[in-house]
């Protein structure tokens, strides 16, 4: 695990520049789609009177959009994208990678889910800064108007039904699970006391479990009338009224046998 | 390439390609321009996800099963969360900020922070440039904004506030972390105690520094220059927790003084004041500010250098021979004011014997660092160690005068807990010392300031002269207070408080209704209570 964390210089050192390019987001998803070896576009970046010009490309295949609804795509992604070239400015910015060992799938996995340890690179330092925009055209302005349309669709909406709604509640003179209920109480009925020594056993093997209980639960649990537990009790445990475990019998110390405790009875 | 008609245009193609199933995600590490972060010069570097958040969405403290647990807590806390709502979120691995290590141990560190809302609207691409001379775009996954972390000590919270109330005071900023670097030093020598004289030495630097930068803070601008001070300071400071010679009380008290005058000077300005130490003749040992004193000093000495106006003020007038005591006064304070030291308290008696005579000397506010001091530093003793001075305590505790008006409310507080202390001591210790004027001193009002000590008559009223620390409910008394001041009826009363003058409340208020008409002082009305005073 040495090597976890351990970051590969190699492309800080060797000062590999690499640019920072923003790109919109129709254009990033068309990019998804490109098949082969992924070849999206032409990059042309030219001098025009001192001033580098770059400027991009995108594949013909690459420009139909598909709709969302289905249709025959109406409209094209712009071809022409002219880049916007900004300095880095203030910051330095440098990138680096995540690489997971023993995952395949092409969206990598987080140092977290990473079967390996990740490893972790410096791919170099950004030296240029650009903004691919598309080029004002028809096309463009038909896209963003659709996406425009897109977005503005409230997600909520009225909806006006056929039929009334009959799968609320309708009234009930008593609900099946209540009559379930009292058929279980009257089933099991009043509670009995056991023998004193039994239910001693069950509290102890129930205290071994957990330290704390209510009262309720261990009423539950050893199927006692409450007074007759709550006597028994008394003489084993003792009642907490304040801390963290307020309102809670615990036996008392020396009859605890927890493992960080040491047993006395 | 169909540049139209721009023949200056030149230009060369590159393909672009996003290649697919890298199974390299690419983030940003953004430094800001400011940290001069220079990545080519990374010898080696370490980065891993700050974990540290996990338990906050953790909460496992309490055992599942066998000790500790509670039957069906699980279901109950989940009843609890849906019951109001609440919801914690997770812990996603991802969002977690970065740890960067540069250059091992000695290098920088930086934590690493994750960018919200990078990838919402636009993608970012990192386009790098193949050996074939294509470019490739990798979408960006993440944006971290990396920021070096201080490695130099900063002050918690409380340590910053405490300064910040100081800011007034401190001229020298940069002592105020060697001096906390010094005093963990010392903390951590202490129990070492492996080079004793180097411990030695930062002790008495320490010590030094801790009492001295109280004093020269204001004096001096410069670290050397405390410094030098500090060595010569710290030595006295020893040479004062040794022998508590009254060379050194001076000297402290002088110091003392010199601070206080200079810290406080308003406070001294006050025309009340000047007439406190009248009283105080007869003032017994107990004066309430031994209490303070032991307290403040020790944090004015040591460690609490940093002090609010209020401590500061506080402890000078009550402690002003704390300073003496310190070493020793530190760990006593609330107990038997100083029963530790009682050589050092007899010697002190005998100084303030000497110096302060009689307790009207010590009015003089010049007079009032050497004999206050050392009237307080006795005072700080126990009451039944006075009692033997008697009247010389009593004398001396008067001897403070200009109790700074400042924080009355804050030291007659105190100073009220220290008088009923005292008191206590004083009861115990079964002595008539002259507790009361310090006492009466301490529970005096905040409007009152100064502990009008007494001059103590003998018990039964009548103007005995002054015995062994009784306050008593004489005529010249009173005269003494209203000449001084207003007072109420309220304010003489509680100046002879019926512990001290031995009299039942009723037999108070009736002796001072006489000596009240006797005396027929003048009346004037201060927020609307009706005050008494005498001009003479």
């Amino acid at each position: 695990m040495s090597d976890r964390g351990e970051v590969d210089l190699t492309g800080a050192k060797q000062n590999t520049g690499v640019w920072l390019v923003k790109v919109p987001k129709y254009l990033s998803q068309q990019w998804a789609k490109a098949t082969g070896r992924g070849e999206v576009g032409k990059l042309r970046i030219g001098k025009n009177q001192g001033k580098a010009e770059v400027s991009f490309t995108l594949n013909e295949e690459l420009t139909t959009i598909d709709s969302s609804s289905g249709k025959a795509p109406v409209v094209r992604a712009p071809r022409e994208h002219p880049f916007t070239m900004q300095t880095v400015g203030g910051q330095t910015l440098a990138v680096f990678t995540e690489t997971s060992s023993g995952q395949s799938d092409a969206e990598g996995s987080s140092s977290g889910t990473g079967t390996g340890p990740d490893k972790i690179a410096l791919e170099g330092v950004v030296v240029q800064r650009a903004e691919c925009r598309p080029a004002a055209s028809e096309n463009y302005m038909r896209l963003k108007r659709l996406q425009i349309e897109e977005s503005s669709k409230p997600h909520r909406f009225s909806q006006q039904l056929d039929k009334a709604v009959t799968t609320n509640y309708k009234p009930v003179a008593n609900h099946a699970y209540n009559l379930d209920y009292e058929k279980k109480k009257k089933e099991e009925g009043k509670r009995a006391r056991a023998d004193k020594q039994q239910v001693l056993d069950m509290l102890f093997s129930a205290f071994e479990k957990h330290q704390y209980y209510n009262i309720k639960d261990l009423v539950d649990i050893t199927k006692q009338p409450v007074i007759y537990l709550k006597e028994i009790l008394r003489d084993i445990g003792i009642y907490n009224v304040k801390g963290t475990h307020k309102n809670t019998w615990e036996l008392k110390p020396e009859y605890r046998h927890y493992q960080n405790e040491e047993k006395s009875d | 390439m169909t540049s139209l008609g721009n023949s200056s245009s030149t230009g060369t193609e590159y393909i672009v390609r996003v290649p697919k199933n890298t199974s390299k995600r690419y983030n940003i590490m953004a430094f800001n321009a400011g940290d001069k972060v220079n990545c080519s010069t990374w010898t080696q570097a370490r980065m891993e996800r700050d974990m540290s958040n996990r338990r906050m969405y953790g909460e496992e403290e309490t055992p599942e099963a066998g000790a500790g647990s509670e039957f069906g807590k699980k279901q109950r806390e989940e009843a609890r969360r849906k019951k109001y709502g609440i919801i914690t979120k997770e812990f996603k691995v991802e969002d977690q900020p970065w740890l960067l290590k540069v250059n091992g141990k000695a290098g920088r560190r930086f934590k690493g922070l994750k960018k919200g809302g990078v990838t919402e609207n636009a993608s970012y691409y990192i386009f790098t440039q193949c050996a074939d001379g294509a470019f490739e775009a990798f979408p960006v996954h993440g944006w971290y904004n990396f920021t070096p972390q201080a490695k130099h000590r900063t002050l918690t919270a409380e340590e910053a506030e405490e300064e910040w109330g100081r800011r007034n005071k401190v001229v020298n900023h940069f002592s105020i972390m060697l001096q906390r670097r010094l005093r963990e030093q010392e903390h951590g020598e202490e129990e070492e105690e492996v080079a004793g004289e180097k411990g030695g030495k930062k002790k008495k630097k320490k010590g030094g520094k801790g009492g001295d930068l109280r004093i020269h803070d204001l004096e001096d601008d410069l670290e050397m220059s405390s410094d030098e001070s500090d060595s010569s300071g710290g030595e006295d400071g020893e040479g004062k927790s040794k022998s508590k010679k009254d060379i050194s009380s001076k000297a402290k008290a002088k110091k003392k003084k010199k601070r206080k005058g200079s810290d406080q000077e308003g406070l001294e300005d006050s025309d009340d004041g000047d007439f406190e130490g009248l009283e105080v003749d007869y003032m017994s040992d107990e004066s309430s500010s031994e209490e303070e004193e032991p307290e403040k000093a020790k944090p004015n000495k040591g460690d609490d250098v940093p002090k609010g106006i209020d401590e500061a003020s506080e402890s000078e007038e009550e402690s002003e021979e704390e300073n003496k005591n310190e070493e020793e006064g530190k760990e006593e304070e609330e107990e038997e004011e100083g029963k530790k030291t009682p050589v050092q308290t007899e010697k002190k008696k005998k100084k303030e014997k000497e110096s302060s005579g009689e307790s009207d000397s010590s009015e003089d506010s010049d007079i009032e660092g050497e004999t206050a001091s050392a009237l307080f530093m006795a005072k700080k003793r126990t009451p039944p160690k006075r009692g033997g001075r008697g009247s010389a305590g009593s004398s001396r505790t008067g001897s403070r005068p200009g109790t700074p008006s400042i924080d009355n409310a804050a030291t007659s507080n105190t100073l009220r807990a220290a008088a009923s202390k005292l008191e206590q001591g004083k009861r115990q210790a079964a002595t008539s010392s002259s507790d009361t004027p310090a006492a009466k001193r301490l529970k005096m009002e905040p409007s009152s300031q100064s502990p009008s000590g007494k001059s103590t008559p003998q018990p039964a009223s009548g103007k005995s002269t002054p015995s062994s620390s009784d306050v008593q409910l004489t005529e010249d008394a009173v005269r003494r207070y209203l000449i001084r001041k207003p007072m109420t009826t309220k304010d003489l009363l509680k100046k002879f408080q019926t512990k001290r003058t031995g009299l039942s409340s009723e037999q108070t208020v009736n002796v001072l209704a006489q000596i009240l008409k006797k005396l027929n002082p003048e009346r004037k009305n201060i927020n609307d209570k009706m005050h008494f005073y005498l001009t003479e």
